[in-house]
C-alpha cells in the first residue's frame, strides 16, 4: 500500500517551518484587513472578508499539496511570497475598485477580486512547477532553442503590440493582454545559466588548455553579447528602459558569479555608461526621463506629476503611516498618485504603512535574496547554481529598481514590483520563478529510482527532448 | 483619544510588527545559515567517513559530508577530491535518488569496489556498507544529529 | 581479484602506464553534451558560493540606498512636503478642520472663518484693500498670497508643538490650525489705500530695523470676499481676469517700472561703495553741460529742471539734492557696469526677493550686451540715473531706502511675525539680517544726502512735501520718464526720523507726473501719520 503511494508521489514530509511561518502571514493578513475594513465601516471588524479567506484557503492548500507530495524544498520561500501577495491583496482591496475592471466569463470583476485571481493563478503555477519539475535538463538542454524564442517573442510584441503609456509592452491575445518582458526575462536567465556554465571554465581561466594553445575568451564572449545587446536594442526601441536595466544588471551579475571577474564588470559598467550616454544625447525619451529624475520640480504639472505626487506621499506617511485606508487622499475622483496600482504601489503603501512598513517590505524581498542565493551555493552544479541566482535576482534587483525609481533614487521605469504590482503576466513570471527556486532547492533528487516503469508521459518527453536536440544542433 | 481610533492604531501598528515578526521567525534559519558560511550550509544528507587512505590523501578518518549528487575523484572539479594515486580523474558518483544511494563507476581504470565487489555501472549502497576507489576505503554514514 | 585493503603487485607496471596515460591524455573539456544522470557534470561549487557572497554584499549596499532615500523622504523632507501647498493633502485638510485666523499687529481681525448660506465654511476678509497682501482661500481657487505661503500652518497639516508630529495621528481631530499675527498695521494701511486713492499704483512700508512690513498696498486691487463667494465667484473671477488694469497683480511686489532718479540711491550706494566716487566727487565739465548736455557716446544726458545750481560743478551732496542726471550719469561711467551690477544684486537686484508673497525679481539692465550685460555706455550712463532698461518693483525700492535707513544692514522683508497654536503657545519669527550692503559711513554720507535732497534749501523744491513736521526726514524723488507722451510715474522713496528711522517708504503713482505731484505728499502724509504726527 505504502509502497503504490510512493509510487503516486504521495510521500508525506511534514514542513513545520512553513507551517509557522504561513501562520505569521495569516494572522499579520488578518490584522491588517481588520485595520483596513474598520476604517473604512467605522467600527471595529473584518467587514467582508471573502477575499482574505478564499487566499487563506488557497494557502492552506498549497502548503498540504507540498506536504503530501513530500518535496524537501525550502520552506521560507513560499511563505515570504504569500506575505508579498497578501500585502498585495490588501492594497488592491483598498484602492478604487474602479481603477480596473475586467469582464470574466459574463462577470465583471473589479481591481480587488481582479488581483486575488491573477494571485491564485500565479500561486497555483508556483505551486505546480515546484512539484511537478523534477528535472532540469529541459531548460538545461536547449538554451539555444530558449534563445531564438525569445526573440521571436520580442519581434512579435514589437510587431503586433499595443502601445501604452508611451511604450509599446502589452501583447493582446483576445480578452487577455500580457507583457512578454516579464517572461522574457526568465527566458534571458535560462540562457545565460545555460551558456555560462557550460563555458564556465574557459571565460574565467582566460587562457585554456585546448590541446596545447591558448584561446581568448572572446569568441566566446561576443556570442553571448550579442545576444544581450540584440535584446537591449529591441527593448529601448519599446521605449522599456526598466527592463534593458533589470537584464543588464542581471547579466553583469551572473558573469560575475560565473567567472569570479571584476574585470569584467567593471566594462560592464563602463559600457552601460558609454551606452547610457549615447542613449541620453540621441533619444528625447530617455533625457525627459533622466531630466525629471534629476529635477522634478521643473515641469511640476506635466512630466514630473507623477514622482512630485509619489514625494508628497512619502511626506504624508512619516514613520508610522497614516494607516491602510486613511492616506491617499484624492482630488475629485482621481487617486492621489498616477498609476497608483502598478508603478506607484510601493509609494502607496510607504503612505499608507510609514516607513516602518516599506522597511519590512525591503526586507522581505532580501529574504528571497537569502534564500535563493543559499540554494545557488548549495546547488549540485554550476547551472543549478547560475539559474537559481539569475532567478532570485531577476525578482530582487526588479523590486529594486522600481523601489528606486519611486523613492526618486532611479530614474523611474516601468516595471512592476513583484507580487505587488497589478498586472497579470508579472503574477504569472514570478510566481514561476519561485516555484522554479523552490524546484532547485529540492534536496531529494530528481530521478527516480533506476528500474521503475517508463511510462505514457516519459516516452513523449524522450520524443520531445529528441526534436529539441535536433534544433538546437541547428541552432549552435 | 477615543478608543476606536486608539484600537484602530493597534490594529495598524500590530500590522506592520507582525511582518517584523515574520522577520525574527526566519532569522534563526538565517542567522544559522551565516554563520555555516555560503558553502555547504544545512544538513548534510549523509556523511562518508574515510576508514582507509594509504597515501593519506584524504586523511583516514576524515568525515565529508555528502549531497545529493557527489563525484569523486582526482580531478579538482570533482565534489570530492580523492587525490590518490590510483584513483582516476572522474572516478566514481555517489548519488541519493529517490530514497537509496547508489554508487556508480564512470569508466575509471582501476574500477570502484562496493564491500569487495567490484560495481558494474550502478549499484545500491546502505549505511554501513564500504566503498573502495583507488586505495581509499570510505564508509557510508548517518549524517550526525545537530 | 583485489580485495579491500591492498592493491595486487603485478598490476604494479600496467598502472603506471595507466597513471603515465591519465597525464598525458590531454583535459578535454566538455562541449554540448551533458552526462546522462539529471544532475549534470557535478563541479566545485565553493568558487560560486564566494562569488555570491560579493554579490549579496553589492545587493545589500543596493537597499540601503533604497533604506535611505525612504528615510530622507519620509522623516527628513516630510515637513517641507506636507507644507507644499500642491499637495493633495491639503485640500483634504481644508475640509476637515476650521482654518487659522489672521490678525494686524494690534489684534484686529483680518481674516476669519464663517459659515456660508449651506452650512459649509468660507472665509471672510474684513478689510478687502489687505487683498495683495492676504490672498484668499477658496475650494474652488486655491490660495494665494498669504494665504497661500502659510496654508500648511493655516490648515493645521504642520504643527507648531514640538513633538506633536508623531501623537498627532492618534487624536480624533489630526489638524491644530495655527493662527498668524502680521506685522501690518491696518490704521496705517487704511490711510495709505485712503491716499493712494483710484489711481493706479502701489505703497509699501517698513520698519527699516527689523524688516517687518507695516503697509502694503496696490491698486487697483480686487475683493477677496467676492472671490470665495461660491455663487459669484467664478464671474467675478473672470472679470477680474478681463480688466485691463490687472487688479489680481500686486503691484507692489510684482509691479516692474521705470524708477527715474529714486535709482540714484542705488548708484550712490555702488559708487561710495567700490570707491569710484567720493562725497566730493565733482565733475569740471558740468557746468558747461546744461546747456549742450553731458554728451555720451552721441546721446546727450540732460537735466531736468535746469538752472538749478549750475554755475558750478556739483558735489555728491549737491547732485543729490538737486538730482542732477549728468552728474550720475559721470558717476555711472566711472562706477563701470560690473560695480553696478554687484552692488545692485546685494541690495537684492536680479532675483526674487525672499518675502512671504510672489515677487517678481528687479533688473538694472535688460542684459544679453557686451558690457557686463549693458548694450554700450549710452545705456549705462542711462541706468545710471533710473533710466534706459532699469526696471524695479516698489519692495525693492523700499528695502533701497530701509538699507541707508539701517546704516548699511538690509533686514529680510516679513509679514508675520508670530504664529499661536491652539493651545496658545506662541512661536515668534525673528527678523533676519540679509545682506551687509555697504558699511556704515557710505549709508550716513548717503542719508545726509537724501536728507538734504527732503529739506534742503533746493531739495525741498522736489521732495518737500514729503518731510514730516517737526521731524528730520530724508528721501527721494523720482519722475520716471516713459518716453513719447505718456505721464511719466511719480515715485518717491524715504524714511523718518532721518537719525532714528521707525519707518521707510516707497511709493509709486503710475502716470503721476513728477515726483513732487503726487508721490511726494502722499508719503509725507502716510510718515507723518504713522509717527503720530498731525499735519
Amino acid at each position: 500500500m505504502s509502497r503504490a503511494l510512493y509510487r503516486a508521489g504521495i510521500r508525506p514530509h511534514l514542513r513545520w517551518r512553513e507551517l509557522g511561518l504561513l501562520a505569521v502571514v495569516g494572522v499579520s493578513l488578518v490584522v491588517g484587513w481588520a485595520s483596513l475594513e474598520s476604517f473604512r465601516t467605522g467600527e471595529l471588524g473584518l467587514g467582508n472578508a471573502s477575499l482574505l479567506t478564499v487566499y487563506l484557503i488557497a494557502l492552506a492548500l498549497i502548503h498540504v499539496a507540498f506536504v503530501v507530495t513530500g518535496r524537501r524544498m525550502d520552506e521560507i520561500l513560499f511563505p515570504t511570497a504569500a506575505m508579498l501577495a497578501g500585502i498585495s491583496l490588501l492594497l488592491m482591496n483598498r484602492l478604487p475598485q474602479d481603477l480596473v475592471t475586467q469582464s470574466i466569463a459574463g462577470r465583471e470583476l473589479p481591481l480587488g477580486p481582479l488581483q486575488l485571481a491573477w494571485i491564485l493563478v500565479g500561486f497555483s503555477l508556483l505551486a505546480a512547477i515546484a512539484i511537478f519539475v523534477r528535472s532540469d535538463g529541459w531548460l538545461r538542454r536547449y538554451k539555444y532553442t530558449w534563445a531564438a524564442a525569445g526573440i521571436a517573442l520580442l519581434l512579435l510584441v514589437f510587431v503586433f503590440g499595443d502601445v501604452v503609456g508611451g511604450a509599446r509592452l502589452t501583447l493582446r491575445i483576445g480578452p487577455i493582454s500580457g507583457q512578454p518582458s516579464e517572461l522574457l526575462k526568465v527566458i534571458l536567465v535560462v540562457f545565460l545559466a545555460g551558456y555560462l556554465a557550460e563555458n564556465r571554465a574557459l571565460l574565467a581561466s582566460g587562457s585554456t588548455r585546448m590541446r596545447g594553445f591558448t584561446l581568448p575568451p572572446l569568441p566566446y564572449l561576443l556570442p553571448m553579447l550579442a545576444m544581450w545587446g540584440l535584446a537591449l536594442a529591441i527593448v529601448i526601441v519599446q521605449r522599456d528602459l526598466g527592463a534593458a536595466l533589470l537584464y543588464f544588471l542581471v547579466f553583469l551579475a551572473l558573469l560575475y558569479v560565473a567567472t569570479r571577474r571584476i574585470s569584467y564588470v567593471v566594462l560592464g559598467v563602463l559600457l552601460f555608461l558609454a551606452g547610457g550616454a549615447v542613449l541620453y544625447v540621441l533619444f528625447t525619451h530617455v533625457q525627459d526621463r533622466i531630466n525629471i529624475w534629476i529635477d522634478p520640480f521643473a515641469d511640476p504639472q506635466g512630466a514630473g506629476y507623477q514622482v512630485i505626487r509619489a514625494l508628497y506621499a512619502y511626506g504624508r506617511g512619516g514613520i508610522l503611516g497614516t494607516g491602510l485606508g486613511a492616506g491617499l487622499p484624492s482630488v475629485g475622483d482621481v487617486p492621489s498618485i498616477p498609476a497608483i496600482h502598478t508603478d506607484f504601489v510601493f509609494a502607496a503603501l510607504a503612505e499608507e504603512l510609514g516607513m516602518l512598513g516599506a522597511l519590512a517590505l525591503l526586507g522581505l524581498y532580501l529574504v528571497i535574496a537569502q534564500r535563493g542565493f543559499r540554494i545557488a551555493a548549495t546547488a549540485a552544479d554550476d547551472f543549478r547554481a547560475l539559474l537559481a541566482t539569475g532567478l532570485t535576482l531577476v525578482i530582487v534587483v526588479q523590486a529594486a529598481i522600481i523601489a528606486g525609481g519611486n523613492l526618486r533614487v532611479l530614474p523611474l521605469t516601468g516595471v512592476t514590483l513583484p507580487f505587488i504590482s497589478y498586472g497579470g503576466s508579472s503574477l504569472l513570471v514570478n510566481g514561476a520563478v519561485v516555484g522554479l527556486l523552490l524546484a532547485l532547492s529540492d534536496r531529494a533528487v530528481e530521478a527516480p529510482p533506476p528500474g521503475a516503469r517508463a511510462n505514457v508521459i516519459r516516452r513523449a518527453a524522450q520524443r520531445a527532448r529528441q526534436v529539441g536536440g535536433r534544433v538546437e544542433e541547428a541552432l549552435s | 483619544m477615543d478608543v476606536f481610533t486608539l484600537s484602530l492604531w493597534a490594529l495598524r501598528i500590530g500590522f506592520v510588527l507582525l511582518i517584523y515578526a515574520f522577520f525574527v521567525v526566519v532569522a534563526r534559519a538565517l542567522w544559522r545559515d551565516l554563520r555555516a558560511g555560503v558553502a555547504g550550509a544545512g544538513r548534510p544528507l549523509a556523511r562518508l567517513l574515510v576508514v582507509g587512505s594509504p597515501e593519506g590523501r584524504p586523511q583516514a578518518g576524515t568525515s565529508i559530508a555528502l549531497d545529493a549528487v557527489n563525484s569523486l575523484g582526482r580531478d579538482v572539479n570533482n565534489s570530492i577530491v580523492l587525490d590518490d594515486s590510483f584513483v582516476s580523474a572522474e572516478h566514481a558518483l555517489l548519488t541519493f535518488r529517490g530514497r537509496a544511494w547508489y554508487v556508480e563507476d564512470r569508466g575509471s581504470t582501476n574500477g570502484t569496489w562496493l564491500n569487495g565487489q567490484r560495481v558494474e555501472v550502478l549499484a545500491p549502497l546502505g549505511y554501513g556498507d564500504e566503498v573502495q576507489i583507488g586505495q581509499v576505503r570510505m564508509r557510508l554514514e548517518r549524517a550526525r544529529q545537530e | 581479484m583485489s580485495g579491500p585493503g591492498g592493491t595486487p603487485a603485478p598490476r604494479g607496471r600496467r598502472l603506471a602506464l595507466q597513471q603515465l596515460r591519465l597525464h598525458l591524455r590531454p583535459r578535454l573539456r566538455t562541449r554540448g553534451a551533458v552526462p546522462a544522470l539529471p544532475g549534470g557534470q557535478p563541479s566545485s561549487p565553493p568558487r560560486v558560493a564566494r562569488s555570491l557572497l560579493s554579490l549579496s554584499l553589492a545587493l545589500a549596499v543596493a537597499y540601503a540606498a533604497l533604506a535611505g532615500g525612504l528615510a530622507y523622504w519620509q522623516v527628513v523632507q516630510a515637513q517641507a512636503l506636507t507644507a507644499d501647498p500642491l499637495n493633495p493633502l491639503s485640500l483634504a485638510a481644508a475640509r476637515a478642520a476650521p482654518r487659522g485666523t489672521i490678525y494686524d499687529v494690534n489684534g484686529v481681525v483680518l481674516a476669519r472663518n464663517v459659515r456660508g448660506p449651506d452650512g459649509e465654511r468660507l472665509r471672510q476678509y474684513d478689510y478687502p484693500y489687505t487683498a495683495p497682501v492676504i490672498g484668499y482661500s477658496s475650494t474652488v481657487f486655491g490660495t494665494a498670497a498669504l494665504e497661500r505661503a502659510y496654508d500648511a500652518q493655516l490648515t493645521g497639516l504642520v504643527s507648531l508643538r514640538p513633538g506633536d508630529e508623531l501623537l498627532r495621528k492618534f487624536r480624533g481631530q489630526p489638524y491644530d490650525p495655527s493662527d498668524l499675527h502680521l506685522s501690518l498695521d491696518i490704521n496705517l494701511e487704511r490711510i495709505a489705500v485712503d491716499l493712494l486713492g483710484d489711481q493706479k499704483g502701489a505703497v509699501v512700508a517698513i520698519e527699516p530695523a527689523t524688516g517687518r512690513i507695516l503697509a502694503l498696498v496696490s491698486s487697483p486691487t480686487y475683493n477677496p470676499n467676492r472671490v470665495v463667494d461660491p455663487d459669484g465667484g467664478r464671474r467675478y473671477m473672470a472679470s477680474l481676469q478681463a480688466r485691463d488694469d490687472s487688479p489680481l497683480l500686486d503691484r507692489a511686489t510684482q509691479g516692474l517700472y521705470v524708477p527715474g532718479s529714486v535709482f540714484k540711491i542705488v548708484t550712490a550706494i555702488a559708487g561710495l561703495g567700490s570707491g569710484a566716487i567720493s562725497p566730493q566727487t565733482t565733475y569740471p565739465d558740468q557746468p558747461a553741460e546744461y546747456d549742450a548736455g553731458f554728451l555720451v557716446d552721441g546721446f546727450r544726458v540732460h537735466d531736468f529742471p535746469r538752472g538749478v545750481q549750475t554755475d558750478h560743478p556739483l558735489d555728491f551732496y549737491e547732485a543729490t539734492e538737486v538730482s542732477s542726471n549728468i552728474w550720475f550719469a559721470h558717476a555711472g561711467l566711472d562706477i563701470g557696469a560690473a560695480n553696478l551690477e554687484s552692488w545692485a544684486v546685494r541690495l537684492g537686484f536680479g532675483a526674487r526677493i525672499p518675502v512671504d508673497l510672489p515677487s517678481s525679481p528687479s533688473q538694472i539692465t535688460g542684459g544679453g550686451g557686451p558690457l557686463d550685460g549693458f548694450r554700450d555706455r549710452v545705456e549705462l550712463a542711462n541706468a545710471a540715473y533710473g533710466q534706459a532698461e532699469v526696471l524695479v518693483t516698489p519692495l525693492q525700492m523700499v528695502l533701497v531706502a530701509a538699507t541707508i535707513a539701517n546704516n548699511g544692514v538690509l533686514m529680510r522683508p516679513t509679514l508675520v511675525d508670530r504664529l499661536t497654536a491652539s493651545d496658545g503657545s506662541v512661536t515668534p519669527l525673528e527678523p533676519q539680517a540679509w545682506s551687509q550692503v555697504c558699511s556704515y559711513d557710505t549709508a550716513q554720507i548717503i542719508g545726509d544726502a537724501m536728507r538734504l535732497a527732503v529739506e534742503g534749501e533746493y531739495g525741498r523744491a522736489f521732495a518737500g512735501a514729503a518731510k514730516v513736521p517737526g521731524v528730520p526726514t530724508a528721501g527721494k524723488s523720482g519722475t520716471a520718464e516713459l518716453g513719447g507722451d505718456a505721464a511719466p510715474h511719480s515715485w518717491f522713496i524715504g524714511y523718518a526720523p532721518a537719525d532714528a528711522p521707525r519707518i521707510a517708504v516707497a511709493v509709486i503713482v503710475e502716470g503721476g507726473g513728477a515726483g513732487a505731484q503726487r508721490a511726494v505728499p502722499l508719503a509725507g502724509r502716510l510718515m507723518s501719520a504713522y509717527l503720530g504726527v498731525q499735519r
